[in-house]
């Protein structure tokens, strides 16, 4: 049985990226990847084959939305679950975004602490 | 001996009826004997030298005597009469011997009693020639008159037939003095006679109960003298004197003098009556002339004014009761009149009493100020031209009292003569002119007001017409209050829905509902006059009167115009500074978080303290700015609900299970204690975030120990969730703002227990959104309940069990 490990993470705003990290390396003991941009994602998102993709949804240049049906194309999102983990927490076309890959929506701000179990709680939802 | 041929012709009976109409005229048959005609039978008998003599009348069926000398019976039947045959002839009537004459020998008279052999009559012919009778001398024995005798038999009867018509007259003389007296002695008005010197003849039972006296007692003495006032003759002397230009004696004179002169002779006067008092009476004078023209005397009628001046008295003692005057005025057109009757109450109106100006207007025009003077003449004028009420307010300058406004109020009664007798009442009205220039300034003041406000304030009155629109309704409607319908104002005053862009529909127009009796309160909506919208708040109530009734409405507007700008500006900054605080914030939370939780390594302990106090503080400052943001969605309308029916049973358990670390960190105990099967259409975020609410603020209140009860009851269409914590429960003092924003029990309360103080404003919203309503009920000392209640379904058997 697979298990969560390896986690591509998106976000463009350092801080958040320095924080997200340690919270789910060093309490989840997850290896994770932070991109800064959607084309850096995309870029090393098949490379890296991640368990689980946590995605911003406000980025520059291409959003979340975006990324998630690019990422899409490149990856099999029913075994890959995607998160968004964002500020914005009224989303257009939920539906459609869920039919597309997405898992979950986590509020910012986030709980550092519980992020690492939420996510693995999605996981465990996703390979049911 | 044959009875006497009547009727045997129409001519015949016809003047057989005259005749005995012409008998009962005279009104003589059967009656009493007199005297004065028993001296003729007398005469006859003696002068004929005769032992019988009769007047005798024939009627329809005997003789009848009116007199009789020498015979016992008073009558004997028609058919044996010699009367009647008598009466037939045209002279006098001579039967020589009875027993040689064929018309009377077989007459029972002539064979029996009393035996007539002779019998002589003259008739009694009447002025219009009917024959009543016979004067008639009757003898025993055959026999005839000489000349003489006839000749005085003759004259006999024509004295007889005069006394006859002497005594008609008498008889009627008689009825007519009755009938005279009869009317005196009824009548109401007092009658006395006197001679021309004044000296009383006779008077009537009304003159002498009116004065006390027996006619006896009166008759004979100077009238003057006995029944009138001499201070009252001599009062009257001087003004006959005046009037006729010679001196006038104090004395009969005085009431016979107009009479001399054509004029009639009517006035008022006091007699006195036999024991001292005044008998107020209207005397009238009259002449008693003959045929010819000659005075015999006068006869004086005095119709008692006692009744009169009784009525008199109570209008007084009632117009006494009005406040005011009472009055009768007779006008004349070509100016001044007078005053028939005045109350007392001229005395407080005008400082005058009733006898100073009865005669003369003159008097009170004098009191009324000159600058009233020529309007009350003028409308007095115009009001008895027209023949109408006449209403006048004008000041008058009393002696005693100073300056007074009265009303005068009068109704007209048009005379034969082109005068009119005004009715009228005038009364005091200082204290209520007084009071209405009060009112008037008052008015004023409130007008002023009106145009001062900053409000528009618009009224109308019962029937929807506008009654008052200020400065402020002038200027944002664009124009002057027109008497428009209600139903006009949508389009003329251009209202509009709180949006600013949907017309308002005429039946929403606050002044109507409220005309239709509703209370409008803080109802946003727009006036769009000339450009861009103008915000408003508005309040409308309607306006009642004292008795209940309905007056009207009236409608206060507020603009809101800059309020609703800065609100928005301020909504826009602190979003805007929210998105913005809110990326560093959770870096700030996420990173003091991992540090207190020795992610990283462990704390030095001389770091823990502050660290704590910078990640609390951090998350109240998160958990702030989402609700300032929460707040904000709300109030734009940009907050979406994504409302599925669900079951409730779960949703409460996952915030129970949401909270749990909270309830831990505070050493409270969460528990659902009972939960109905329902299902619920809701937001399930939304639903949660009011349960975190509720959950936290009754963790946050309760004290270390202690249990929170949390249960979902159906009530009929409802389910009701309730928290129950077992904290110091709500001040009286805060329970009206308890889900008002930014409100807490006391400003400490917010550094204590690190509340943003708008989660129960939101959370307040949030269930109305989703169909609810929420409350609270508690008891200081007792702990607080919060719930909120949503509609719901029943949830199906096999669904969700609860808890």
């Amino acid at each position: 049985m697979n298990s969560l490990r390896r986690i591509l993470h998106v976000e463009d705003v350092p801080s958040i990226q320095v924080i997200t990290r340690i919270a789910l390396e060093k309490l989840g003991g997850f290896e994770v990847r932070t991109c800064s941009s959607a084309q850096q994602a995309l870029d090393e998102a098949a490379d890296f084959a991640p368990d689980l993709i946590l995605l911003d949804v406000m980025l520059p240049q291409m959003d979340g939305v975006e990324l998630l049906r690019a990422l899409g194309e490149r990856l099999d999102l029913t075994q890959v679950p995607v998160v968004f983990l964002t500020g914005q927490t009224q989303l257009d076309n939920l539906e459609q975004l869920q039919e597309q890959g997405l898992r979950a929506v986590i509020k910012k701000p986030f709980d550092p602490l519980q992020l690492a179990r939420q996510l693995r709680d999605i996981w465990d939802a996703a390979h049911g | 001996m044959q009875p006497p041929k009547a009727g045997t012709d129409a001519d015949a009976h016809h003047n057989e009826l005259s005749r005995l109409a012409a008998l009962l005229r005279y009104e003589i048959l059967d009656s009493a004997e007199e005297a004065a005609f028993d001296d003729f039978t007398q005469l006859a008998s003696r002068l004929c030298d005769t032992p019988i003599a009769l007047i005798s009348l024939v009627d329809d069926r005997r003789q009848w005597f009116k007199s009789r000398v020498g015979l016992a019976v008073s009558e004997t039947p028609r058919d044996i009469s010699f009367c009647s045959h008598a009466i037939r002839s045209s002279e006098i009537f001579e039967v020589p011997d009875a027993l040689a004459d064929p018309r009377f020998r077989d007459n029972p008279l002539v064979t029996g009693e009393p035996g007539i052999r002779f019998y002589a009559g003259t008739l009694l012919r009447t002025p219009d020639g009917h024959n009543l009778g016979t004067l008639c001398v009757i003898d025993r024995k055959p026999r005839r008159l000489s000349a003489d005798q006839r000749d005085a038999l003759g004259r006999l009867g024509r004295q007889v037939m005069r006394l006859f018509e002497q005594r008609l007259l008498a008889r009627r003389h008689a009825e007519q003095a009755a009938l005279q007296q009869a009317i005196l002695s009824s009548a109401a008005t007092a009658v006395m006679t006197t001679d021309i010197l004044g000296r009383l003849e006779s008077l009537n039972p009304t003159a002498e109960r009116l004065l006390g006296y027996s006619a006896a007692e009166l008759v004979g003495r100077g009238i003057c003298n006995t029944l009138f006032d001499p201070i009252m003759l001599e009062h009257r002397a001087r003004l006959l004197a005046e009037e006729f230009g010679h001196p006038v004696q104090a004395c009969f004179d005085v009431l016979t003098l107009p009479l001399e002169r054509g004029l009639p002779e009517m006035a008022q006067w006091r007699l006195r009556h036999r024991n001292g008092s005044d008998v107020p009476v209207l005397l009238h004078v009259m002449a008693i002339r003959d045929e010819d023209e000659r005075l015999h005397g006068y006869l004086l009628s005095a119709f008692d004014l006692a009744y009169q001046e009784q009525l008199q008295l109570r209008l007084q003692q009632i117009a006494a009761q009005v406040p005011g005057m009472l009055y009768q005025f007779h006008w004349r057109p070509r100016g001044g009149g007078e005053f028939p009757y005045i109350s007392q109450g001229v005395q407080d109106i005008f400082g005058l009493s009733a006898g100073q100006i009865s005669n003369d207007i003159r008097t009170i025009y004098k009191r009324v100020h000159p600058a009233d003077l020529r309007e009350v003449q003028r409308s007095l004028r115009q009001a008895a031209r027209q023949l109408v009420p006449w209403q006048a307010e004008y000041r008058v300058e009393h002696p005693e009292r100073g300056l007074r406004w009265v009303e005068a109020r009068a109704t007209p009664l048009p005379q034969a003569d082109g005068t009119v007798l005004w009715n009228g009442l005038v009364t005091d009205i200082t204290e209520r002119k007084a009071e209405q220039l009060e009112l008037d300034k008052q008015q004023e003041m409130n007008r002023r007001l009106l145009e001062a406000l900053s409000e528009a304030v618009i009224a109308c009155d019962a029937e929807g017409n506008l009654t008052v629109f200020n400065e402020k309704a002038k200027q944002w409607h664009g124009g002057d209050a027109e008497a428009i319908s209600p139903m006009q104002w949508a389009r003329r005053y251009h209202l509009y829905l709180a949006d600013g862009v949907t017309p308002m529909p005429t039946e929403q127009i606050p002044l109507l509902r409220a005309l239709a009796g509703e209370h409008i309160a803080d109802l946003e909506m727009a006036i769009v006059c000339n450009g861009a919208p103008r915000y408003v708040i508005c309040n409308a109530n309607p306006l009642y009167g004292t008795g209940g009734q309905l007056m009207g409405a009236v409608t206060v507007l507020y603009d809101i115009t800059e309020r609703k700008r800065i609100e928005r500006l301020q909504r826009e900054f602190i979003s805007t500074v929210s998105h913005e605080l809110r990326t560093p914030l959770t870096s700030i939370t996420g990173a003091l978080a991992l540090i207190s939780a020795n992610v990283l390594g462990q704390v030095p302990e001389p770091l823990r303290e502050l660290l704590e106090i910078a990640h609390q503080n951090s998350q109240r400052l998160s958990a702030l700015i989402d609700d300032l943001l929460d707040m904000d969605k709300l109030h734009a309308g940009k907050m979406r609900f994504d409302m599925r029916q669900q079951a409730l049973a779960p949703l409460l358990r996952s915030a129970l299970r949401a909270n749990y670390s909270y309830a831990e960190r505070r050493g409270v105990e969460f528990r659902l204690e009972h939960c109905d099967p329902v299902l619920v259409e809701v937001d399930a975020m939304r639903l949660q975030q009011v349960l975190s609410n509720l959950l936290s603020n009754a963790a946050k209140f309760s004290p270390a120990g202690e249990h929170i009860d949390v249960r979902a009851d159906r009530r009929d269409a409802c389910v009701r969730v309730s928290v129950r914590d077992h904290g110091p429960g709500i001040a009286d003092s805060f329970r009206e703002r308890v889900f008002q924003k930014f409100a807490q029990a006391d400003s400490s309360d917010c550094r204590q227990q690190g509340g943003t103080g708008l989660g129960l404003a939101i959370s307040k919203e949030l269930i109305e959104r989703m169909g609810g309503h929420i409350g609270f009920h508690s008891e200081p000392g007792q702990g607080a309940c919060f719930w909120f209640e949503l509609p719901c379904q029943e949830a199906p058997v096999n669904g969700v069990a609860s808890t």
